[in-house]
């Protein structure tokens, strides 16, 4: 299915507004929604066969306070891949799983849980430990989180008390 | 019955990379599996966004240990694609070059890597000896063995060196005349056809659920590679068949592992027949450590031996990524398949189900 056929399509279907549709390539659209009707949208694209869910990513735009969450879905019969993108605060990040309509966003949402503290409502493993197992401060791919810092508090610079012999002379 | 719970991996000879399985079994049956990633956590994604867009090359191809190009490939398409860069012609068939040898090599790797789970260890010999050959390749045109760091955004490093292109289609002479080999001493094998016909099926249905691509998808009729869907480089100038075959079990998944090899030797050759002369790298806008990528979001993907191999990038117009989601081409299966496929695989197979399928843990726990 052509690029421009599809956008006219979820147009006339959903009833979007075509400034949120963008093309980012022969290929790739990049559609934004709010987050109130995100589930409607990805609901409708799996129903005219998005049936591959890529990816569930989240950006945390920490300036804007908002969190971005992108679907990347990819239909084989159109051959087109879709990004749907949706921004919810960061004060309080809870959005709708989207398990139930693809089955594998468990494990991405589970992964984004961990790492942002996004809480996907719905979900039976918030808060549970998958990759970072005894991990007590705050999500770690969050803007505000620094690494470096962490480091130093948690793994201190240490002096060995050891002497050098031999020092300088050349091992021939 | 009494169920027992076990730890399959990290230390199990059927489990490739660190990662663990917990299994509750019940007798021989697994009643229930739990994924347990983190072992091989090592924070790429932060840390690529402390690093500028040229540092990060050294970074990417640790994230997948067999297949390091393919992320080296992805993610200069990625930046490429953001800062809308278009690169010399030579440069897309040199890379087309280097990601068929890798293709070649992560093929012959998993060949070999049947060993383990079945006893059959005449395939790691023969696999892991013929994917050396190919590592000489690669250290005579970069200068590394394992981790290249060859593509670059920007086009690849060097030029290619035309002794060398001879060499390529010496060695894959060399290879495609042993493939009958192959083919006796490991596919025909009675080992092999009793430990892998019928076992680990993959339904078509629980396929498209997983969200599974690749070699899982293929094997189930559907003939979806990225390369002929959304061709990238120069694939669309390219002619090869993707193999597709009805019904999913362990064997056809990898005999398709091994059907894949002749084309990509196909895909080298043409390449290397077609390859215009020219420039291999255009120069990067000023000091290429402060170089600023224009804003933007983009999704780029590729091909790999295992599935769809994506990175979702995000630039601010910094020095550094804002953000790096790193889609592993084996996620679906290594986390959402091994508890929703494994329950019901018998103790003894559960090895054989986890490589056919083709979990490698260092590109999902990144």
């Amino acid at each position: 299915m052509l690029q421009k056929d599809f956008i006219a399509k979820i147009k006339q279907e959903f009833g979007l507004d075509p400034a949120h549709i963008k093309a980012v390539a022969e290929k790739k659209l990049a559609v934004t929604v709010d987050s109130g009707e995100a589930l409607s949208f990805l609901i409708y694209l799996k129903n005219i066969d998005f049936i591959q869910l890529s990816l569930i990513t989240a950006v945390d735009w920490i300036d804007e306070n908002r969190f971005e969450l992108v679907y990347t879905l990819v239909s084989w019969e159109k051959n087109l891949t879709v990004s749907v993108s949706t921004f919810i605060p960061r004060d309080n990040p809870v959005i709708v799983s989207v398990r139930h309509i693809w089955p594998t966003a468990k494990y991405y949402e589970w992964d984004i849980n961990e790492f942002f503290g996004i809480i996907f409502s719905g979900h039976p493993e918030m808060g549970n430990p998958l990759f970072l197992e005894g991990w007590s401060e705050k999500p770690p791919m969050r803007k505000d989180f620094d690494p470096q810092a962490y480091s130093y508090e948690r793994f201190p610079s240490r002096k060995y008390d050891y002497k050098v012999e031999n020092k300088g002379r050349v091992i021939e | 019955m009494k169920e027992v719970k076990l730890f399959h991996g990290p230390n199990h000879p059927g489990m490739h990379g660190n990662f663990s399985v917990h299994l509750t079994v019940d007798g021989d049956t697994v009643v229930s599996a739990r994924p347990n990633p983190g072992m091989l956590h090592r924070g790429f994604e932060k840390l690529m966004e402390r690093r500028s867009w040229i540092q990060n090359i050294a970074l990417i191809p640790r994230i997948c240990v067999p297949e390091p190009d393919i992320n080296e490939a992805v993610y200069s398409m990625g930046v490429e694609a953001l800062a809308g860069m278009e690169i010399p012609e030579r440069a897309k068939y040199i890379r087309v070059i280097v990601l068929e040898i890798a293709r070649i090599m992560i093929h012959l790797m998993s060949i070999g890597g049947i060993g383990g789970p079945t006893g059959l260890y005449t395939a790691p010999n023969w696999g892991i000896a013929d994917r050396d050959l190919f590592l000489d390749i690669f250290e005579k045109l970069t200068g590394h063995r394992v981790y290249h760091m060859y593509i670059v955004p920007g086009g690849v490093r060097q030029d290619i060196p035309a002794d060398l292109l001879k060499e390529i289609e010496e060695k894959l002479d060399d290879l495609e005349k042993r493939l009958v080999e192959y083919r006796e001493l490991i596919f025909d094998h009675p080992i092999l056809h009793k430990r892998l016909k019928g076992m680990a099926p993959l339904p078509k249905e629980l396929a498209l659920d997983w969200g599974i691509t690749g070699i899982g998808i293929r094997s189930n009729g559907f003939d979806y590679d990225v390369r002929k869907y959304d061709p990238y480089l120069v694939y669309d100038k390219l002619s090869f068949d993707v193999p597709v075959c009805d019904e999913s079990d362990a064997y056809s998944r990898l005999l398709l592992k091994f059907r894949e090899i002749p084309q990509s030797m196909r895909i080298i050759r043409q390449a290397i027949a077609d390859m215009p002369a020219g420039k291999v790298r255009i120069k990067l806008p000023g000091n290429a450590l402060k170089w600023k990528v224009p804003k933007g979001a983009v999704y780029s993907r590729l091909e790999s031996s295992r599935g769809e191999y994506g990175y979702y990038m995000v630039s601010n117009g910094g020095l550094t990524p804002y953000r790096v989601h790193v889609r592993g081409a084996s996620y679906p299966q290594s986390l959402y398949g091994v508890e929703a496929g494994l329950p019901g695989t018998r103790l003894e197979d559960v090895a054989v189900w986890l490589d056919t399928m083709g979990v490698c843990a260092p590109e999902f726990d990144r």
